[in-house]
């Protein structure tokens, strides 16, 4: 990808009042990326987006786009358009006004911004007649679209999404996040995207922004995020987790409650006495160790079957080890656990899929 | 449960009950407007439509024409434009003193309009400034343009702020959103405010009766006439005033149809 930067903000602040919404924070996107911003309610991420748009101004910090200062810009003369979360269509204008409006405020001819809308309508896969239909006709899918189109119309440089998808269901949603992974593909634009959603980040988004309380907890591509999280917050956020609380011993080993990581492993790690720590594992890394399996696995773990869970193409266990301990496992349909709830198992997995994080 | 046939019975004569309640009044005066006779008695003996050739001869009637329609226009467009931006402030924008003025707001329509008509008439004694159908347009608009506010204040509630912002986002200036964003979306709220303001404003007694001075509009002379001088030439101006703002009505519940209509026609 090209790591050409479009869009840098340095030392941002936004303060309402005696409300801090963002703690001086930085970032680089690289034009052309998806770029997902993803945090809990009030973490600031809508805050920012209106500073980029230019719909607030920051309190402080400066914002760069392709190298020019755009935070002293107006709203109405920044080369960024955005998806609002409700999507702002205007309800007494029919499909192609609205598609054509950011083209006749640029003062485009009639004839000329129709030719566009309907090639607008064509790459978003609606049908052309739709150009004379009310909003109102239209179904939340079908509005999504149109309010793309719109956004595309105006040909930004960064296109911003506020969330546009999260009123939808399931299954509308699943189907357009797709369609705008496949559009940013097409079209080469900038996307940055404001999600509460870990699906849809991971889903669409080349890199992902976790922000929490108003600052950037980590910036990295979704594997990274996923795997390699720098701290509880995001491994907890990023889905489901096992978390063990470390205690190193000066002999290297390290005890984490219901079994110990051995001297390598924390050597590893690079974890010495004393460090906090939490290490790290995934549901899905986690299997049932039985006679089956050929090779010891590096940690492994016996506790108590409490629950499984159905979750269609996986099952999640729920199960309670020795110390009471409670883990989360998810294995493939095929591999589902043939024993009954209660029954007392082995669990095992291997020291390359865990990750420790530092601090406390 | 479904009504019996007995309910749906009762209900119906009920409502035609009502509604003959409401509009034979008005039949009567039709009635004594094409009486031949000069006093007011029924049943009527000798039917003539004399009258209402006379009124439309009459320079009388025509000034009083004249000046309550000259009066409820300009009361009409004024209300609506100042009840267009008060509706903003009153339910569009948060700012400081918004409370207070949503209350202040309603304060000419809780006054008894007798008491407001005499509290202006004084006032512009008090001013030097001789009482006339524009004063009384002054006088109107104290309490009408607080309505009209209220009226579009319901649409602009409804008013999704940010379409505004997404307007403004994809290169409006503030002029250019007022004129393609906010004015066609409260327009069905400053319509219904302009018909309101009409009615209320051609229909309109007290306040004309304290404020018009020397002029005098449709109400008052049908009052004056009721208290001396009484011909049937008072019920047939009557109906001319209904007549009139029933011709508004009925335009008002067409025209909607007609601009969908010329919308539908394709246009090059």
């Amino acid at each position: 990808m090209n790591q050409n930067v479009i869009l840098q903000i340095a030392g941002l602040y936004k303060r309402f009042g005696d409300f801090t919404a963002l703690h001086s924070i930085d970032l680089k996107v690289h034009d052309g990326e998806f770029l997902a911003i993803v945090g809990p309610s009030g973490s600031g991420k809508t805050t920012l987006i209106r500073l980029f748009v230019g719909m607030d101004e920051p309190t402080d910090g400066t914002i760069w786009l392709r190298g020019q200062r755009i935070d002293t810009v107006p709203a109405n003369q920044r080369p960024t358009c955005m998806v609002f979360q409700s999507l702002a269509l205007f309800p007494h204008m029919t499909v192609g006004q609205n598609i054509e409006f950011p083209l006749k405020i640029r003062g485009m001819k009639p004839a000329e911004r129709t030719a566009r809308a309907l090639e607008l309508l064509d790459l978003l896969r609606l049908p052309r007649s739709y150009h004379g239909k009310r909003i109102h006709q239209c179904s939340g899918g079908e509005r999504q679209r149109v309010a793309l189109a719109r956004a595309l119309a105006f040909d930004p440089e960064i296109l911003f999404f506020d969330e546009p998808l999260s009123a939808l269901d399931y299954r509308l949603r699943k189907t357009l996040e797709k369609e705008l992974k496949d559009l940013h593909a097409r079209t080469g634009k900038t996307f940055v995207y404001i999600t509460h959603s870990l699906e849809e980040a991971m889903a669409m988004s080349d890199r992902i922004a976790i922000m929490r309380a108003g600052k950037f907890e980590q910036i990295a591509p979704a594997d990274d995020i996923y795997n390699r999280p720098v701290s509880r917050f995001v491994a907890e956020f990023m889905g489901e987790v096992n978390l063990f609380p470390l205690t190193v011993e000066e002999s290297g080993a390290a005890s984490a409650g219901s079994f110990t990581l051995p001297p390598r492993a924390t050597a590893r790690f690079g974890l010495v006495a004393g460090d906090p720590a939490t290490l790290m594992v995934r549901p899905e890394y986690i299997g049932f160790v039985g006679a089956g399996t050929e090779t010891e696995p590096d940690l492994s773990v016996r506790g108590r079957v409490l629950n499984e869970f159905n979750l269609g193409s996986r099952f999640q266990y729920e199960i309670e080890a020795e110390d009471g301990q409670r883990l989360t496992v998810e294995t493939q349909r095929d591999e589902r656990f043939g024993g009954a709830i209660g029954d007392t198992v082995t669990l095992g997995w291997a020291i390359d899929h865990c990750h420790v994080i530092r601090g406390e | 449960m479904n009504p019996t046939r007995l309910t749906r019975a009762g209900l119906l004569a009920y409502g035609i009950l009502t509604l003959a309640f409401l509009y034979l009044p008005l039949v009567a005066v039709g009635f004594a407007s094409v009486s031949k006779s000069r006093y007011l008695s029924f049943p009527i003996r000798r039917y003539d439509t004399g009258w209402y050739a006379e009124a439309l001869a009459s320079d009388t009637v025509r000034d009083l024409l004249l000046i309550s329609l000259k009066v409820a226009g300009i009361v009409t467009v004024v209300s609506m434009v100042v009840g267009f931006f008060g509706a903003l402030a009153f339910a569009r924008y948060h700012w400081r003193f918004r409370g207070l003025f949503q209350k202040l707001i309603l304060l000419p329509i809780f006054f008894p309009q007798t008491v407001l008509g005499l509290a202006l008439l004084m006032w512009f004694n008090a001013v030097d400034i001789v009482p006339s159908w524009h004063t009384a347009v002054v006088a109107h608009l104290v309490w009408i343009s607080p309505i009209a506010t209220l009226i579009i204040a319901i649409r602009a509630y409804s008013f999704d702020p940010t379409l505004e912002e997404a307007a403004r986002d994809m290169g409006c200036s503030t002029l250019q959103i007022l004129r393609e964003i906010t004015i066609p979306l409260l327009m069905p709220g400053v319509v219904s405010a302009g018909l309101f303001a009409f009615l209320l404003s051609w229909g309109n007694f007290p306040l004309s009766l304290f404020t018009t001075g020397a002029d005098s509009t449709l109400p008052e002379w049908l009052y004056a006439k009721m208290v001396s001088g009484y011909s049937p030439l008072v019920p047939t101006v009557g109906i001319l005033t209904v007549a009139g703002s029933a011709a508004l009505l009925a335009v008002a519940l067409i025209a909607p149809s007609i601009v969908r209509m010329w919308r539908r026609t394709p246009q090059a």
